[in-house]
């Protein structure tokens, strides 16, 4: 369990808030770049850590996460007109660029220069792979962009797709430190899942239901080790790796893409799951691509022109109990990532984690809680920046490998867990 | 097929809910405002106006001398006497204030200097009548918006909103 205070403080993330202080000083998703397909395209409304925001991609190509309302009236810009270099409210003509930096007051006289005094807060937002990424901390505290190796593979190679999950964010992050639930909850998916299947861990997973785990610092966060008995005399581990604030990965099933997680807060009841698949070393299939598309994997289906699942809390997930029943799903709902988002939802926005009962397998989430509890109260008392800020801790990857029982999982993967470009993943 | 109420979507940003989750702190907005009595009874108006703080707002009256100059000399609330265009090198906003029509020629001098300087203006008649309606007259060539009341609070409001 953990004190309601400590909840609080590690589920807060809006503005002064020591946990949203400490997001702050991250690059985060702020929306796909998909969402933002051309130059003067229409605005997309964001709202990211509690603070609600326009994004633009102006008629140059620029970027720009602006406050939503305008200067004037309070109006929304999201009705606003991206035109010439600029976003124009649509109810008295206000236009600001991507800076935030008002360019035209039509109301003012013809020379006036009194648009030069006006500004909305914005924020930077920039191209890394298929994510557009925000800082919204101190410019001055800014690290360099994100190094995730899924955004820096050629273009190929990757795929990354979002979705709304109706809860706060560090329960969704929580089940992705979580290796022991893939057993229960995900086993039809290991069996059936054409982004899963086949491959010989899977049996291991399968077979063992009763693993061990062992939980080990790493620069920016984690590396959670799951074992479970192989071949006599040998171990099948996976690796997780956990970067703060809310990086996964999912370790590898044979030749399949790797996939993992971002998530980022929305505000304390809601978050964005960003997802993505590579591979390290070839292109994605078209089989693969269509695959991920069509929603599985760890990726869903959608409401048409939406981010929200077509699995919802509105229509019960789509439960089947035949399904259940058959054994083709665990839990009755359909596919590996709204397994996940069912059971973390149905926990509430906010779970109450002073009535928890956690156990030993649960290692990984106690310690990052405490990684994070930690790196909020330095961050806030001393100033310190936290593990993960540094692009360097992003060079990571999940691994899964069969070693001899005697073995350290660190010291004989250490090569397997960096990110090295040109190298295939260490997979079972 | 209705779209379905999503986060993004207005059926839900309008909603009271949403509308905690603003930037914290405000635009930055800055003007630059001067006040300019165009008459006696106005400079009455501003003075009364000048006791209260205004960040970035310079206030003036009008107060001739019968000394020919080139150029309108205008005095500070403090009684320093300073040039029109000095006044008006940074400014973006002008508003002149006035109960009667007296100031008309006044009125003429810093409207042309404003719209050299793309200068917004506005003019405010404090009263009633047929002064009021003379200082109207006077002023409608000059000031891009004008605004007429009998209560000078209202000159109060105009600057807490515009200034």
């Amino acid at each position: 369990m953990l004190r309601q205070e400590l909840n609080e403080l590690l589920t807060q993330t809006g503005p002064g808030t020591p946990m949203g202080e400490l997001f702050r000083q991250y690059w985060i998703p702020a929306l796909l770049a998909e969402e933002l397909p051309e130059n003067g395209c229409p605005p997309v409304r964001v709202k990211l850590l509690s603070e609600r925001m326009v994004a633009i991609r102006d008629s140059e190509g620029r970027y720009g996460l602006l406050d939503e309302f305008c200067a004037h009236r309070g109006a929304s810009l999201w009705f606003g007109n991206n035109e010439d270099g600029g976003l124009r409210c649509a109810y008295h003509g206000w236009k600001y660029d991507v800076t935030g930096q008002c360019l035209d007051v039509p109301s003012e006289p013809e020379n006036s220069t009194f648009s030069n005094k006006v500004q909305l807060t914005a924020y930077p937002l920039i191209k890394v792979g298929d994510i557009l990424w925000t800082h919204l901390g101190d410019p001055a505290r800014r690290p360099a962009p994100p190094e995730f190796e899924f955004v820096h593979v050629p273009s190929e190679q990757t795929y990354t797709s979002k979705r709304w999950q109706e809860c706060n964010w560090l329960q969704a992050l929580e089940g992705g430190i979580d290796s022991s639930h893939v057993s229960w909850l995900h086993s039809a998916g290991l069996r059936n899942d054409p982004l899963f299947k086949g491959s010989k861990g899977n049996e291991y997973n399968l077979a063992d239901m009763r693993p061990f785990f062992e939980v080990v610092d790493s620069e920016g966060g984690l590396f959670v080790g799951v074992r479970r008995n192989a071949e006599a005399g040998q171990y099948y581990w996976r690796i997780t790796p956990w970067v703060m604030p809310s990086f996964t990965m999912v370790p590898p099933r044979a030749d399949h893409p790797v996939h993992g997680h971002l998530w980022v807060p929305i505000d304390d009841e809601n978050c964005w799951v960003y997802t993505f698949d590579y591979a390290a070393t070839r292109a994605l299939t078209p089989d693969e691509l269509q695959a991920m598309k069509d929603g599985h994997g760890v990726h869903n289906e959608y409401e048409p022109g939406t981010y929200r699942p077509l699995q919802n809390r509105d229509n019960d997930y789509l439960m089947d109990r035949d399904a259940q029943r058959r054994g083709d799903t665990f839990s009755g709902i359909k596919g590996i990532a709204m397994q996940d988002a069912s059971l973390q939802e149905s926990m509430g926005p906010i779970v109450d984690r002073t009535k928890e009962r956690l156990v030993s397998a649960d290692s990984g989430i106690i310690k990052a809680r405490r990684k994070l509890m930690r790196a909020a109260l330095a961050l806030r008392d001393e100033g310190v920046a936290p593990p993960g800020v540094d692009p360097a801790h992003h060079r990571v990857r999940s691994a899964a490998i069969v070693l001899p029982q005697q073995d350290s999982f660190l010291d004989a993967c250490r090569d397997a867990v960096a990110a090295t470009p040109g190298v295939g993943h260490s997979s079972v | 097929m209705t779209s379905p109420t999503l986060l993004n979507s207005c059926a839900y940003a309008a909603t009271s809910a949403e509308a905690r989750f603003r930037i914290t702190g405000r635009p930055r907005v800055q003007r630059a405002t001067r006040v300019i009595a165009l008459d006696a009874g106005a400079g009455d108006v501003v003075r009364r106006l000048a006791a209260m703080p205004w960040p970035g707002v310079r206030f003036l009256c009008y107060e001739p001398d019968g000394r020919e100059r080139a150029e309108l000399v205008l005095t500070r609330v403090d009684g320093q006497q300073v040039w029109l265009c000095g006044e008006l090198a940074d400014a973006d906003f002008a508003m002149m204030v006035a109960t009667d029509d007296d100031g008309a020629a006044v009125a003429a001098a810093i409207g042309e200097a404003c719209t050299k300087r793309g200068i917004m203006t506005a003019g405010l008649i404090v009263g009633d009548g047929s002064q009021a309606r003379a200082a109207v007259t006077a002023l409608r060539p000059y000031a891009r918006v004008l605004l007429t009341s009998p209560d000078e609070d209202d000159a109060e409001a105009m600057l807490s909103a515009v200034g």
